[in-house]
């Protein structure tokens, strides 16, 4: 690309150059120049000229514009409202016609405080009202869904958040009705706002007028602290704010990363945090007492069993970790247990690899990919959302995306591939070898000499990668699978929820849980560590880029952190560590990151390090957990193979979210069209699932789905096996397993 | 000066024109296949001679318009020609008319303007209630179904529209057609360079294009002999209000205010006196009684500070209350404010609020300066025209007729209820529902 050609202008009497082509807000902004806004926001599109909060005067033109439809053009001359007196006027103006209607409820307003309209108010509006008569009143608020309120007296029709639905979630939901002044957003057909982004219209909405229910009336701007950390549920790492209040969290907010995540969250970033206050979160170590259950137990008495049952296993220990653990809590457990111990056993959801460095790129790359080709039998969103997004994005700005269920290219694709410059490939599905394959077909296909061509890997794990590197880092041995197996390790909440997890422990003579909830260590733990969630710790992630980025303790939690107590255990067993995650980061860096990262350039806004050169993969360094014993897997003509599959609404942080639960997935089946009409099944009938075990759900006719397949999420589908036969229920009355919330 | 049927109406009164048979008699399609054996460009300089300015409301040159359009070369998007038939300006009703009585020769400008532009796509987006010239066209359109040479491979769609006047406005129009929110759109980009579905459109209104053929067969330059310099041709233009004769009457540009409310429309009956015009349609600038020597054509009408508008010329007599002409015309625009941008939105219905105070005798002059003072904060700052001439119509009544505004002041309307505007009003209660979502608990 050339370079684009410069121009220069004057506003406010200041001369400033720019990039031909750059919009007007930001030009006055690189003059140090406001020109306030309300309905411009270039990440929702082109802009639109809605609210009239930005005109500006320019030079030849008789009529004010609207600065935000305008970009920078050699010459032109702009007065804001700072010198001209028609620009003031028009934003004067502008100010009071929104006000004219506006409740000014502000003392009960969530956004007082870090609003734009009393921001702006107070900056360019009128001090007093000319408004005689009486305002216009509606009901409010009013939910247009569990987690979001709508008050729409405060709404100033800006349209963000209806142009948020069409344009960058497309899920077309949320809707302007009526007409004139008495338009008001609604959602479409007064369904509920069902989208796993739809909490973005919180943060975009420039008033009070759409408002997290969580949030509402649970604090002010001025007692609350933001702290700058990164979102710890999937291998995106969103970078977040956290708002914190009397050393709670009270919401989560998007931090904007342009590389990572644009200012977008998914809703389960967004409106998990009330996992950390679960009525069954554990506050201390916790024993298993014969007949009574568990008996609490004091942290010394904790630490004290915790060395007996190391000590006892002889060095038969497994260690299931979850993929959540900071880098430095890995590594600080790989250093107690390994060489503390010579316990090298570890198991991960999933194989890990850092192959697909060699196809490094930001995320944002994909936005702009002229062809993306995403493998594999998982939904991108289950895995990871904002890519979602990002290739949502690639789609409006004219790329193509190619979905396969299998890494099979067709001739003219391939050569597609070959010969582009920006085209993208996306692993999400199973049997990845945490990149290792991809990055296998990504060198076939010439990616590598082309800066433009990228390839990422979907993770089931928000830190598998960093957490297995880790524990590699900690000693140099190779792992030996210890039969029997004398202590499991279960390191987290979702390795604990795993049934994976739960069949090793079958197998296991002693299990020691690190979790957060009662819920997930009864009837199988002796002894439970509790644990702490990751916005309560410090420490470091690598997310699906190989991006490492810093996790900042938001609130202290109830407990002592993991790596505390690990570095006090490990001591007993003459392992130093500290327990202070930048002195193990410090450590860690010289090993893993060769010395190049410092937790302080991990900072807030990390960098994404440079590609490596391409190798073939490696042995991964932690093996994936065996899958529990599956059912033989005969083909009987006419079944399908189960396709179970983990919804990004599931799994015990989200369960324990009451305002989540009309996401999480329905107690369906989802059948291919031909598979379903061979049945004469239509949607939304009562089917039999039957395998060893019999199931009723509901169908829902897929249309992206392969034929051969039955999809159902893996808290329906329980113990069914991996063929399955679908008939339609033969009794009509049978209802179907679960509602729609 | 008599009436002028010379170009758009012409033979309507002698022959029933609905009639293909009837059309073709009269030379009907002639133009068409006098223009396909011209370039696309040789069209185009064609109306640029004629000098022909749209008749939807803005007098933009038709000729020039087209020669926007890129070349197939310059942009693969396929081109789109867009015909306005939204015709919703209150006082304004020849497009019905003309649709409805000369079909075959607007649907022959289409097929002119689709040759010209290089376009095999045609949109006619009719205002939903026009019940009537929406099955003339779609019967004319019946009887050239199957002449695949008349047609020439162009395709007219016909869509009727939901009852917006907003969705006159051209890329608000866009918008409905692709199916979206009728709200306009920021401009640029033109819809010459990025219309309908995001390619090159011609949006012409439907007098404009029914012009075209009369125009292709006399010749741009015969065309332009017609009317003034600045405003060539004829316009059809519809009386209404307080007239003998009401209607709807092509004249020649230029013929004075005067003779058309006098001469075509009969005068004011009743042995009352003309009080008012509005010469434009509902949008434009009020002109008293004493103005009304002002040639139609659009420099003239610049000259007093008012537009020709869409034709509209609505006379109003000296039993019409002022103060209740505002509130019919600014309850119409706050009714048609589409809700996009914020001075028309919440400017419109605060007019509305503040004649209404001024009607019931409630209002003190400090509230007549307020009026004046919203218009003038309206205008100006609008995304579209809409809200923009409303406050400039609204507020040309104040400043023409204050001394009627201020009689209200105290005790209220002086008419009584003798004002035939007396208790008519907009729907206003119309797009006022409050939807509530159903949400898990
Ligand atoms: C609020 C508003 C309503 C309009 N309504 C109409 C209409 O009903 N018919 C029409 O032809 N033009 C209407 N226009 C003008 C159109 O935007 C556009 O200028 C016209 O269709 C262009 O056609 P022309 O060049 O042939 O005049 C309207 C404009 C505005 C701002
Ligand atoms: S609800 Fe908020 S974001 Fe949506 S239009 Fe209203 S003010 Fe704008
Ligand atoms: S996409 Fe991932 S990282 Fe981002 S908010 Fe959602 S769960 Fe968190
Ligand atoms: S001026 Fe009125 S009609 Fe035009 S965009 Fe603004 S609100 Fe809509
Ligand atoms: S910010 Fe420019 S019109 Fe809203």
């Amino acid at each position: 690309m050339s370079a684009p050609e410069n121009v220069t202008l004057t506003i406010d009497g200041r001369v400033v150059e720019v990039p031909k082509g750059t919009g007007l807000v930001e030009t006055a902004a690189v003059a140090g120049i406001e020109i306030p806004v309300f309905c411009y926001e270039p990440r929702l599109g082109p802009p639109v000229g809605a609210c009239r909060m930005c005109l500006v005067e320019v030079e030849g033109i008789p009529k004010l514009q609207a600065g935000c439809t305008l970009t920078a053009q050699e010459g032109m001359v702009v007065g804001t409202g700072a010198t001209s007196e028609k620009a003031a006027e028009g934003q004067n103006a502008t100010l009071e016609f929104i006000l004219v209607n506006h409740p000014l409820d502000c003392p009960v307003c969530d956004k007082g405080g870090e609003c734009p309209l009393q921001d702006l108010t107070f900056r360019y509006g009128p001090g007093q009202t000319r408004m005689t008569f009486p305002k216009r009143t509606l009901d409010k608020p009013i939910p247009i869904s569990p987690t979001i309120a709508l008050d729409r007296e405060r709404c100033i029709l800006c349209y963000r958040c209806t142009r948020f639905s069409e344009s960058v979630a497309e899920d077309g939901q949320l809707v302007a009705r009526n007409r004139g002044s008495m338009s008001m957003i609604a959602t479409f057909e007064d369904e509920p706002y069902r989208d796993l982004f739809s909490g973005n219209v919180i943060e975009l909405c420039p008033v009070g007028a759409l408002t997290s229910t969580q949030y509402r009336f649970e604090a002010r701007p001025w007692e609350i602290q933001n702290v700058p950390t990164i979102c710890g549920l999937c291998p995106v790492g969103c970078n977040i704010s956290a708002t914190t209040r009397e050393g709670k969290v009270k919401r989560i907010l998007s931090r904007n990363h342009p590389e990572v995540d644009q200012g977008w969250l998914c809703d389960k970033g967004r409106f998990a945090y009330p996992h950390l206050y679960a009525e069954d979160r554990i506050a201390t170590p916790l024993e298993r007492v014969r007949r009574r259950g568990f008996g609490e137990i004091s942290w010394d008495d904790g630490l004290d069993r915790a060395e007996a049952l190391l000590r006892g296993a002889g060095g038969r220990i497994v260690t299931a970790l979850s993929g959540s653990e900071t880098i430095e809590e890995a590594y600080a457990l790989g250093r107690l247990l390994r060489v503390g111990l010579g316990a090298h056993s570890a198991v991960l959801p999933e194989a890990t690899s850092s192959a697909l460095d060699a196809f490094r790129a930001p995320l944002s790359s994909i936005g702009h990919a002229e062809v993306v080709v995403v493998i594999g039998e998982e939904r991108v969103a289950d895995r990871a959302p904002i890519v979602g997004l990002w290739i949502k994005q690639a789609r409006r700005n004219g790329g193509d995306v190619v979905e396969l269920a299998e890494p099979k290219l067709d001739a003219e694709l391939e050569q597609r591939l070959r010969s582009s410059d920006r085209a993208v490939l996306i692993w999400s599905g199973r049997a990845g070898g945490g990149g290792a394959r991809l990055a296998e077909l990504a060198h076939s296909l010439g990616f590598d000499g082309k800066p433009g061509c990228s390839a990422f890997h979907l993770p089931a794990t928000p830190n598998g990668r960093g957490v297995a590197e880790a524990w590699a880092a900690a000693a140099d041995r190779d792992e030996a699978n210890p039969e029997p197996i004398g202590l499991l390790i279960v390191s987290g909440d979702e390795a604990a929820a795993d049934p994976a997890v739960r069949a090793l422990a079958e197998k296991a003579e002693h299990v020691l849980a690190i979790t957060m909830y009662h819920g997930l260590a009864v009837g199988w733990a002796d002894l439970v560590l509790p644990a702490t969630s990751y916005l309560e710790r410090d420490g470091s992630f690598v997310n699906l880029e190989g991006r490492v980025q810093r996790l900042r303790r938001s609130v202290i939690p109830p407990v002592p952190d993991e790596l505390g107590w690990i570095s006090k255990l490990a001591a007993r067993f003459g392992v130093e560590i500290s327990p202070h995650a930048s002195l193990v980061f410090a450590e860690l860096a010289e090993t893993v990151y060769g010395g190049e990262a410092s937790f302080g350039d991990v900072g807030e806004r990390a960098p994404l390090p440079a590609r490596a050169a391409y190798e073939p993969p490696e042995p991964r360094p932690v093996a994936p957990i065996p899958p529990p014993a599956a059912a033989p897997a005969e083909h009987f003509l006419g079944t399908l193979r189960l396709l179970r599959y983990r919804p990004l609404f599931s799994g015990p942080t989200v369960e324990r979210v009451p305002e989540l639960r009309f996401q999480r997935p329905a107690a369906e089946v989802e059948l291919a069209a031909a598979d379903a009409e061979r049945r004469q099944i239509r949607n939304g009938d009562s089917v039999t699932v039957r395998s060893e075990s019999i199931l009723t759900l509901r169908a829902r006719i897929d249309r992206r789905l392969p034929p051969g397949v039955a999809r159902i999420a893996e808290e329906h589908a329980r113990d069914l096996g991996t063929t399955v036969e679908v008939s339609r229920s033969s009794n009509p009355f049978t209802s179907a397993g679960g509602e729609r919330a | 000066m008599a009436e002028q049927r010379l170009v758009v109406l012409q033979g309507a009164d002698e022959r029933d024109l609905t009639k293909l048979a009837e059309y073709r008699a009269i030379g009907g399609y002639d133009a068409l296949a006098k223009a396909r054996a011209l370039t696309p460009q040789a069209v185009i300089d064609e109306l640029l001679a004629s000098n022909l300015r749209g008749r939807g409301g803005a007098f933009f040159a038709t000729g020039r318009k087209w020669s926007f359009i890129p070349k197939p070369d310059q942009n693969p998007n396929p081109h789109y020609l867009v015909v306005n038939a939204d015709e919703s300006e209150p006082g304004s009703f020849k497009d019905n008319e003309i649709l409805s009585r000369v079909p075959h020769r607007f649907i022959e400008g289409c097929l002119i303007t689709a040759h010209a532009v290089e376009s095999k796509h045609v949109f006619v987006y009719i205002r939903g209630e026009y019940l009537g010239p929406f099955e003339a066209v779609r019967d004319a359109l019946e009887e050239i179904r199957e002449d695949d040479q008349l047609l020439g491979g162009v395709t007219i769609v016909v869509h009727r529209g939901a009852g917006a006047y907003i969705c006159g406005e051209e890329t608000a129009l866009l918008e409905s057609l692709e199916g979206k929110r009728g709200q306009p759109r920021s401009k640029p980009p033109f819809p010459a360079i990025s219309g309908l579905y995001a390619s090159p459109t011609v949006v012409n209104n439907v007098e404009t294009l029914a012009t075209v053929p009369p125009i292709v067969a006399m010749g741009g330059a015969a065309y332009a002999k017609l009317g003034v310099e600045s405003s060539t041709g004829t316009r059809v233009v519809s009386l209404s209000g307080n007239l003998v004769r009401g209607g709807n009457y092509e004249v020649a540009h230029g013929i004075t205010l005067r003779e058309l409310i006098y001469d075509l429309g009969g005068g004011v009956p009743d042995g009352r006196e003309l009080k008012a015009v509005i010469p434009g349609g509902s949008s434009t600038v009020i002109l008293t009684a004493e103005e009304i020597d002002v040639p139609y054509d659009y420099d003239a009408l610049a000259e007093v500070g008012t537009a020709m508008g869409s034709a509209g010329v609505i006379a109003i007599d000296d039993r019409c209350c002022m103060v209740q002409l505002g509130i019919r015309v600014s309850e119409f625009y706050e009714h048609e404010s589409c809700g996009k941008c914020t001075p028309c939105r919440e400017g419109t219905r605060w007019m509305t609020a503040i004649l209404r105070k001024l009607e019931a005798g409630e209002a003190s002059d400090s509230e007549l300066d307020l009026l004046l003072d919203v218009c003038d904060r309206i205008n100006g700052k609008c995304l579209c025209p809409l809200g923009e001439t409303a406050a400039m119509a609204v507020a040309s009544y104040v400043l023409k007729f204050r001394d009627e505004f201020l009689a209200h002041l105290d005790g209220g309307c002086p008419f009584g209820s003798q004002s035939p505007l007396d208790g008519v009003v907009a729907p206003v209660n119309q797009h006022t529902q409050s939807p509530v979502a159903e949400v898990p608990a």
